[in-house]
């Protein structure tokens, strides 16, 4: 008999188990919590079966394209490989996570390959630009939950999030979060009021470090009547007063607080730049001490629909 | 009459289950119906007698049961859910396989998911040869596929 290449963890006589025996739909679901990249460069280079598997379109319905952010470290061409991720789903991708890289090029690639797209996540994708934005919101208009988050370093203008609001008539879940600042002291509730005046059909809203005022969230309230989730926390321009406090407890289920803890958050740490933090103002002035960046991983309770991969109610066919 | 998505009370009725080696257990209903397979007997009212599970030997039946105990108490909060979970899913890869195929057999959906979230956690990170000696499996590619994925990999950057 022939000595094992490598000693992995000596299995005991009669426990081995064929792994290639579980059923087909078992094995799906245990490689779709890998995402994209462990799936391209590893999972389906195992052996024949699962490389079969991940061939198939139902496994590219969701891409996650979440990775560290390293861009020095990483050894691959994250936008080339989005792109044939979304070659494999054939049409069918109803859900993608773009994150620390993406052009307007990739997300026209992704658009055009893909007009049932519910869920388009887009954070920290820098060279993404508003008119690349407004460009495929026309493509996309059964789009559902969109997140803009950290995409650029001041506020979007109000365009972009008007067209997404005329093309996209369904979009109940709308995450624009940025840095919180207490300074220096900018009050802007253009996102606010184009989201007022576009999104009626908001169910959930995450703002996190928006420069709107009370005007702003006013606007909110009253643009968008069916909304249930609202997250403000490091909207240090918000000041609850009684009748404002009163309207959203009235409104709206969810409520964080500007000053609310984010200890639940995700941390991205894209590193500061001089911009951010203008000699003068100390970092006592934040929130955290961290220079990073706070995310929502989509499996927080405001997600709206749940787990990347459930996909139950997306699935009309 | 099927019963709606409120939590069951405890009726004291229990089922019986006999597992493929013949072992057999009583579980209450409101433990059993964790599983789909169970919950719509219980519903159809054909909950008489030793119900069969030719495919689950008895003692993953009875880890998987002991997993639908603590899921069904009312009591526990959902961090010492977490933590039992946990210590739960840590075991070695023939009881996680067991327990993956009769968690689908079964129609256990959130004992489906924590094995297959557990299964995923060992294969993340690892390259193919290091996933195919954790879980046993033949490079079986004919050198077509091999080529085949060798061009796939234009994302590869550097030699």
């Amino acid at each position: 008999m022939d000595p094992p290449p490598a000693p992995p963890p000596p299995q005991p006589p009669g426990q081995c188990r064929n792994w290639l025996e579980l059923p087909r739909d078992v094995t799906e679901s245990i490689l779709l919590r890998l995402g994209a990249i462990e799936i391209l460069t590893s999972a389906q280079k195992v052996c024949l079966l699962w490389r079969n598997i991940c061939k198939d379109p139902s496994m590219w319905r969701a891409v996650d394209m979440r990775n560290p952010g390293d861009f020095w470290d990483m050894p691959y061409d994250l936008e080339t490989m989005c792109r044939h991720a979304v070659d494999r789903s054939c049409g069918q991708l109803v859900d993608i996570n773009v994150e620390y890289f993406g052009t307007d090029e990739l997300l026209n690639y992704i658009a055009d390959c893909s007009s049932r797209l519910r869920r388009l996540q887009l954070v920290s994708c820098h060279s993404i630009s508003e008119e690349g934005l407004s460009e495929v919101a026309a493509k996309l208009p059964l789009l559902e939950e969109l997140n803009i988050s950290y995409c650029s370093y001041w506020s979007l203008t109000k365009e972009p999030l008007e067209v997404v609001g005329r093309c996209c008539p369904l979009l109940k879940s709308l995450k624009l979060n940025s840095k919180g600042h207490r300074r220096p002291y900018i009050e802007c509730d253009e996102e606010a009021l184009a989201i007022a005046e576009n999104m009626p059909e908001l169910r959930q809203l995450q703002l996190f470090g928006n420069k709107l005022t009370n005007d702003g969230l006013l606007a909110i309230l009253d643009g968008c009547p069916h909304l249930e989730s609202l997250d403000l926390r490091q909207c240090f321009n918000v000041n609850l007063t009684e009748n404002l406090g009163r309207r959203c407890a009235e409104q709206i289920k969810h409520l964080r607080f500007p000053t609310d803890p984010t200890d639940d958050a995700e941390i991205h740490d894209n590193g500061s730049s001089d911009e951010d933090y203008p000699s003068g103002f100390s970092d006592i002035d934040n929130f955290s001490d961290d220079y990073g960046y706070y995310e929502f991983s989509g499996d927080s309770d405001y997600s709206y629909y749940g787990d990347i991969i459930d996909y139950g109610d997306f699935y009309f066919d | 009459m099927s019963s709606s998505s409120s939590p069951m009370q405890s009726t004291g009725r229990k089922l019986k289950l006999k597992s493929k080696d013949d072992e057999t257990f009583e579980v209450e209903e409101a433990v059993a119906v964790k599983s789909q397979i169970f919950k719509y007997m219980v519903e159809d009212g054909v909950s008489n007698g030793p119900i069969p599970l030719p495919n689950v030997n008895g003692k993953t039946l009875a880890r998987v049961l002991q997993w639908c105990q603590k899921h069904a108490d009312p009591t526990i909060t959902e961090d010492e859910l977490n933590k039992y979970d946990a210590g739960f899913i840590d075991v070695d890869q023939a009881v996680l396989y067991d327990l993956l195929m009769a968690a689908n057999y079964l129609n256990i959906e959130e004992l489906l998911k924590l094995a297959c979230m557990r299964v995923a956690d060992m294969i993340k990170g690892k390259s193919p040869d290091e996933i195919r000696r954790t879980f046993n499996i033949k490079n079986d590619f004919t050198p077509e596929e091999e080529e085949e994925v060798r061009k796939e990999n234009a994302w590869a950057l550097g030699p």
